[in-house]
């Protein structure tokens, strides 16, 4: 075993800390580096965008064109295909199920082969509800054929090896489930495309003559959800609150938590229970700290409350309102300073404990004010704290969400999180949501790098 | 202490102009310690009133919740009934439930995997030690919960979604970049010379971190653990995306905020305010390990 503290001296590689650290390199890998990949794919890549067409009614014929999802088009023809063994329903799926019957045909002779379901009444069933036996539909319209086809195969275009007469008693050997394939055409570009299509892709519509691509069965990158982000009404209001709220904290914020650091680490007799105090924040969820100033500013809340106590109005005003936008925005801005500024203050009281007393003390002999101390030893010696914290709490920012919501009702105020919620929550529309988080994404990777280089700064400071 | 005897021993023979530096110097450091108890009183209220505002209106009775203008305790009757309301309200029990498990099952998850990896940053100087540190910070610096979406929908597949075991996976996730750096800092805080002593004495080095290392970084282990509970039972975004029918606390009270009154509001707010007063004050010894280690 080596040691941090006695290194280098083996050549062979210790393959121990490779074992140590590889659950949870795979976890990250699993539910960081992966998701985050299907994010972006989902954000850039439209599922099931085309629909191929067929030459025949076969999933293993040519591709005699394509159509994009959506659009409608007119149904030429109709064949039932086998579902291959193995593959269950799907949805949207439209199938016919026949049965392979054994029964006397017009001619008296016995014949064994297939006919559709609606032609056959079933009589009997055995126990698990499989039918056995049956009869014959009669045919009651005019124009109809009074007989039933009975097939080699259970499919229509196979051959007609006989018919049967209304109310023939037929035993019921076997059923088989079709799918239906559609002959569709549609306009794509100038010109008119024609094939054969499964009905899962497909919504008939009453009359079997229309319908319209439901879906597609080839993907294609597209640009499609980022410009329909972008030009999302929500998008452009969501991120300027986004950035404004992160411009209105973030220094706040650092004043807040450079006074709080400085009164924990001036070691008066009960700091402990300041420190307590400051850090309750830290364990606070975001949706509690909203309730919390909810509290404070809705209508019937402890500000107006307060302000009538003293006669300062005489009845209550409307904080939390679309006309009332800067409150909201004073509302969330106090209520994330209350919850977030916690998290500066540890990271700033951790960096000042490793500032040397010696040359606070030194500072102090040779008269330096507290202004001056702060201004001129402290902060300098904080720099790299204070840089991680800044990064940190950016990033952070980019995350709010449940103190907006409640605020705002997610409506009149909005910010760049709430719209990834709204997305797939409220649209259900995963890939819009998925731009949204590939945005907050990039925001943060952008801010990240300045996280990493100000770590690696400090490393170097450090040492 | 001795300084400050011997001062007063040398003031004694001081002649009067040193003295009255002397008191000046004295009057000024007790003004500074009086101004720093003053900002630090002030910055306390700043954090407790609204505590207590939304104390007030979780444990009086909900006609009191309704008055206009709200009063605060202790001059409105004391009730649970404002409480009981919540905690009957449909959905509410269950997500507790809820909460407590996922809760529990992520911290134990994300101690189980990162301890390893925390053990093996603080011991062991291997090629790719910095690159993996960096990694832990870089992930550290995502902003995770986005991730959610994708995730939702890969669960969608596979058919675990809208369950609290995978939501417990996605908040491992969330919560093991911190828990990997503050247990790599718990296991650097006891010497390494202890586990060498324990193996000259003949134990394995396993048999030395079981019963020499084990003992003494379980407060710290315990300190990250209350604090990946307090992640987990404080996460919205994740648990909203991904559960529908089995809710957690947040996620259900999230939901159902828009149509629900003040009352289960504000007790909402408060109940889940609880276990943050409670356990905040257990580990905050250990704060500075955890958040100071991110800027480390």
């Amino acid at each position: 075993m080596t040691s941090a503290s006695a290194p280098k001296s083996r050549k062979k590689i210790n393959w121990a800390p490779y074992l140590l650290i590889l659950p949870s390199l795979l976890y990250l890998a699993l539910f960081f580096g992966w998701p985050m990949v299907q994010g972006l794919i989902l954000a850039i890549r439209e599922e099931g965008a085309v629909l191929g067409l067929r030459s025949e009614a076969d999933r293993n014929s040519t591709i005699a064109g394509s159509l994009p999802r959506g659009m409608q088009v007119s149904i030429l023809n109709r064949q039932g295909n086998p579902i291959p063994q193995g593959e269950t329903l799907q949805g949207g799926q439209l199938t016919e199920i026949w049965y392979k019957v054994r029964g006397q045909d017009i001619e008296g002779q016995l014949i064994e082969g297939w006919t559709p379901e609606r032609r056959i009444r079933v009589r009997e069933s055995d126990e698990n509800g499989v039918p056995v036996a049956g009869t014959v539909r009669s045919i009651l319209s005019a124009t109809a054929d009074p007989l039933t086809r009975i097939y080699f195969q259970a499919d229509e275009s196979s051959e007609v090896i006989g018919q049967m007469e209304a109310r023939t008693a037929v035993e019921i050997l076997d059923q088989a489930t079709l799918e239906l394939w559609f002959l569709i055409s549609g306009d794509s570009g100038n010109q008119t495309v024609e094939g054969w299509v499964p009905s899962r892709y497909l919504n008939i519509f009453e009359d079997e003559t229309q319908g319209r691509i439901e879906e597609g069965d080839t993907s294609q990158f597209t640009t499609r959800y980022l410009e329909r982000m972008v030009n999302d009404r929500f998008f452009w209001p969501a991120l300027r609150t986004t950035l404004l709220l992160i411009v209105l904290i973030v220094p706040a914020q650092f004043v807040l938590a450079i006074i709080m650091a400085l009164v924990i680490q001036a070691d008066l007799k009960g700091s402990g229970i300041f420190l307590y105090v400051f850090a309750i924040a830290l364990g606070v969820s975001d949706l509690a700290v909203g309730i919390l100033w909810y509290s404070i500013f809705t209508q019937s809340g402890y500000l107006n409350s307060i302000l009538q106590g003293l006669g300062l109005i005489n009845s209550p005003n409307i904080y939390l309102s679309a006309d009332t936008r800067y409150w909201i925005l004073i509302a969330i801005w106090l209520a994330e300073l209350w919850r977030a500024t916690a998290i500066v203050m540890v990271i700033v009281v951790a960096g000042m404990q490793a500032i040397s007393r010696e040359v606070l003390e030194a500072a102090e002999v040779f008269g330096a004010t507290l202004w001056q101390r702060v201004r001129y030893i402290i902060l300098p010696l904080l720099r790299p704290s204070l840089q991680v914290a800044l990064i940190l709490r950016t990033i952070l920012a980019f995350q709010v969400f449940a103190v907006v919501i409640v605020m705002s009702g997610g409506d009149i105020m909005t910010v760049l999180a709430n719209e990834t919620y709204r997305q797939y929550y409220d649209q259900r529309n995963n890939n819009l949501a998925a731009a949204y988080a590939s945005f907050i994404l990039l925001l943060s990777l952008i801010t990240a790098f300045f996280y990493l280089r100000a770590v690696r700064t400090q490393e170097e400071v450090a040492e | 202490m001795t300084t400050a005897l011997d001062v007063q021993t040398k003031m004694a023979e001081a002649s009067p102009e040193v003295k009255a530096i002397h008191r000046r110097m004295l009057r000024r450091q007790r003004l500074g310690r009086a101004l720093v108890y003053l900002v630090g009183i002030l910055i306390s209220l700043w954090v407790l009133i609204p505590i207590w505002f939304i104390a007030s209106m979780a444990l009086t009775t909900p006609a009191e919740v309704r008055a206009y203008p709200k009063g605060i305790l202790p001059f409105i009757p004391l009730s649970t009934e404002t409480m009981r309301f919540f905690l009957n309200s449909r959905g509410i029990l269950p997500g507790l439930r809820n909460s407590i498990t996922v809760a529990l099952i992520t911290l134990v998850l994300s101690i189980l995997i990162a301890a390893p990896a925390g053990y093996a940053l603080s011991r062991f100087l291997f090629r790719g030690r910095d690159a993996f540190r960096l990694a832990i910070l870089a992930v550290r610096a995502f902003p995770i919960v986005v991730l959610s979406i994708p995730l939702a929908v890969v669960f969608l597949r596979v058919g675990i979604y809208d369950n609290v075991y995978s939501l417990a996976l996605m908040h491992t996730a969330l919560a093991l970049p911190t828990t990997i750096l503050v247990l790599s800092s718990v296991f650097s805080s006891i010497p390494y010379e202890l586990e060498e002593a324990a193996m000259v004495f003949g134990c394995s080095p396993a048999q030395a971190f079981r019963y020499v290392v084990l003992p003494l970084v379980m407060p710290g282990i315990a300190a990250s653990a209350i604090f990946t509970f307090v992640l987990s039972w404080n996460e919205v975004f994740a648990a909203t995306i991904l559960t529908i029918q089995n809710r957690t606390l947040p996620a259900q009270v999230l939901v159902t905020l828009n149509q629900s009154s003040e009352p289960y509001q504000f007790a909402g707010g408060f109940f889940m305010m609880i276990p943050a007063l409670i356990f905040i004050f257990f580990i905050r010894r250990y704060l500075f390990n955890m958040w100071g280690q991110i800027s480390k």
